[in-house]
């Protein structure tokens, strides 16, 4: 099954999971628009964890802002026994957010160390933007939402 | 700035004929507390994949009942990577193919007893 909903995403995702170990993973923009999920069963968990992760990366992002007069990219929360690591990731056609759920089967270093290494494979194979892209709509939104759903959950 | 309390245990590590980095590692997070490397170690990368080794081998040891890890040594073509941990502290060397490995073991074992 596809990870990825552009095929040019799917190589450097599958590198990252099978190197980091982690269990679950999501890419999406900062709007909360899904691009690739690893490890979710379910569509409905993946639009309210793409909805809280681009929350919770606009407000860790601002904090920053005010605090240190640049915004925080990178967030790792240490649970009992799973951890969250949330990080940005620049690319040639805007920031992609990254939420990764891993447990003793890895460690932060690790996901941090192949973190880099995404982005860095993510940026060299993403394709060049179109200069006049218009900014989503808020029914363009709505719909490339469902339509990426449908495709990681092989609807479509 | 201060000091971390490994600063002078990895300056000994260091010092030795052939090493090239040394580090006190957090096995669970993966991530350097303190280090002593050379200029163009990767200090993080090697960090993290050292303390995930240690784990690993501490796990397969207790798998096979043959109790808790003392030294873990990995040979490479041009050098090697050291470990001795003491719970959640792994004590990570680099070093080169000439270094006196039975010498680092001798001291990385005293070193580890010293880790808190």
């Amino acid at each position: 099954m596809r990870i990825a909903v552009e095929a040019w995403m799917e190589d450097p995702l599958r590198r990252f999971i099978d190197d980091s170990r982690v269990r679950l993973v999501l890419l999406l923009e900062t709007s909360g628009r899904v691009l690739a999920q690893h490890g979710f069963t379910r569509s409905i968990e993946v639009m309210s964890a793409c909805a809280l992760a681009a929350a919770i990366h606009a407000s860790a992002a601002e904090i920053g802002r005010q605090l240190d007069g640049n915004p925080f990219t990178a967030l790792h929360h240490p649970g009992t026994s799973r951890q969250v690591f949330l990080g940005e990731l620049p690319t040639a056609r805007g920031a992609y957010v990254l939420l990764t759920v891993f447990d003793d089967s890895s460690s932060i270093g690790l996901v941090k160390l192949y973190f880099t290494e995404l982005g860095a494979r993510l940026a060299a194979a993403a394709p060049a933007v179109a200069a006049t892209a218009p900014a989503p709509s808020f029914i363009d939104f709505e719909s490339d939402l469902n339509r990426n759903l449908a495709k990681l959950f092989g609807r479509i | 700035m201060m000091k971390s309390p490994y600063a002078e245990l990895l300056a000994v590590l260091s010092r030795h004929r052939g090493v090239v980095g040394s580090f006190v590692v957090s096995e669970r997070d993966g991530i350097a507390i303190d280090s002593n490397v050379q200029i163009g170690v990767h200090a993080e990368a090697v960090a993290a994949l050292a303390a995930s080794l240690h784990r690993k081998a501490r796990l397969a040891c207790g798998a096979a009942g043959c109790g808790q890890v003392t030294f873990l040594r990995l040979d490479a073509e041009r050098g090697g990577i050291c470990a001795a941990g003491r719970d959640d502290l792994v004590l990570v060397t680099i070093s080169e193919a000439r270094a006196n490995i039975g010498l680092l073991r001798v001291e990385m074992m005293r070193a580890a007893k010293a880790l808190t």
